[in-house]
């Protein structure tokens, strides 16, 4: 929902509505979840991180302007948590270190285990710190590129160039290991 | 604004950044990159083909859910009352009328009911003009007006 509709919800929200602060809550909280998780691997971290977003947001919320969508001010927040707590676990850039290849899993498994799917998180783990973003964002829950390159303060361009090079990673992973069986 | 012409390139750049699936495709460019698409299937199939792979890998994709506790938690801390900034103008009528804004209105609106009752009482007890008039005269020590005047 956009829009005066959303805005409407949360102007309510910060008047102290619970209703319209719950479905604020409902319809958001899950994809800040989703892409704090797939930044930083770690339920607790990404629950943290969660919470964090919707702190900041309660005190947003009476200066709201309406230039984009909560959901991505939501991630753009997040985004920036989740870089943080990277930062100070790895000092080294994320965007620095080459590109890694897992050759730990064959796609058919992949396709047939649980394992596999735990897998694949690791492979999309493994990226590159911005194309894990950008990945997450438009591939993962479905942003469109201009809400996604928003988030992630770049332009529509350096977000597709990102893509490209996070899918041609992960082709390079699973041609791998097809190759090495 | 619809992108109506499509190129060779662009339409290999989307493939390569969105996927095989054209829903996934920026919408202004979507219906120009179909057409292209369709002009001309074997151009395109090897990039296809390649996508599909990625897209199937990421379908796969799984995030375990948060737990119930953090949805308490963050509407726990969520505000309660309005959080309105007070602003020159608004604090200075709180200053000038500490019990809300609306209260001049009702000290006004009982100043007339005061004044209808009171005219109605002075209406109601019978003191009519000439008993006032007594009442004036005789504090100057005359019994009537025409005495008053008398002097004149």
């Amino acid at each position: 929902m956009s829009g005066i509709g959303e805005s409407d919800q949360i102007a309510r929200a910060a008047g102290g509505d619970r209703a319209a602060q719950a479905a604020l809550v409902n319809r958001n909280m899950p994809i800040v979840f989703r892409v704090a998780y797939r930044m930083l691997q770690d339920q607790a971290e990404a629950e943290d991180v969660t919470q964090e977003t919707f702190l900041r947001a309660w005190k947003q919320l009476p200066d709201w302007q309406p230039k984009a969508k909560f959901s991505t001010w939501a991630c753009t927040v997040a985004l920036n948590l989740c870089r943080d707590r990277l930062r100070k676990k790895k000092p080294v850039l994320m965007d620095e270190l080459p590109e890694r290849v897992d050759t730990a899993l064959r796609p058919e498994e992949a396709l047939a285990s649980r394992q596999g799917v735990e897998g694949i998180a690791e492979k999309i783990a493994a990226l590159p710190e911005r194309q894990r973003e950008a990945l997450t964002l438009c591939a993962l829950e479905g942003m469109s590129n201009i809400e996604a390159a928003a988030a992630m303060d770049v332009g529509v361009r350096a977000l597709e160039s990102l893509l490209a090079r996070a899918r041609r990673s992960l082709r390079a992973s699973l041609s791998a290991q097809m190759e090495g069986d | 604004m619809t992108v109506t012409g499509m190129t060779h390139e662009r339409l290999l750049e989307l493939i390569a950044a969105y996927g095989a699936e054209p829903m996934g495709w920026p919408e202004d460019e979507r219906d120009a990159a179909r057409a292209l698409l369709s002009a001309d299937p074997g151009a395109y199939s090897q990039a296809l083909t390649e996508a599909r792979a990625v897209d199937a890998v990421l379908s796969l994709e799984d995030v375990p859910e948060p737990s119930a506790a953090l949805t308490e938690s963050i509407l726990a801390a969520a505000p309660s009352v309005p959080q309105s900034r007070t602003g020159l103008l608004s604090g200075l009528a709180a200053l000038m009328f500490p019990q809300g804004v609306r209260w001049p209105a009702g000290a006004a609106l009982a100043s007339l009911a005061m004044g209808l009752v009171g005219g109605y009482a002075y209406a109601s007890t019978g003191i009519g003009y000439d008993q006032a008039d007594s009442a004036y005269y005789s504090a100057f020590g005359f019994d009537s007006g025409d005495a008053w005047i008398s002097l004149e």
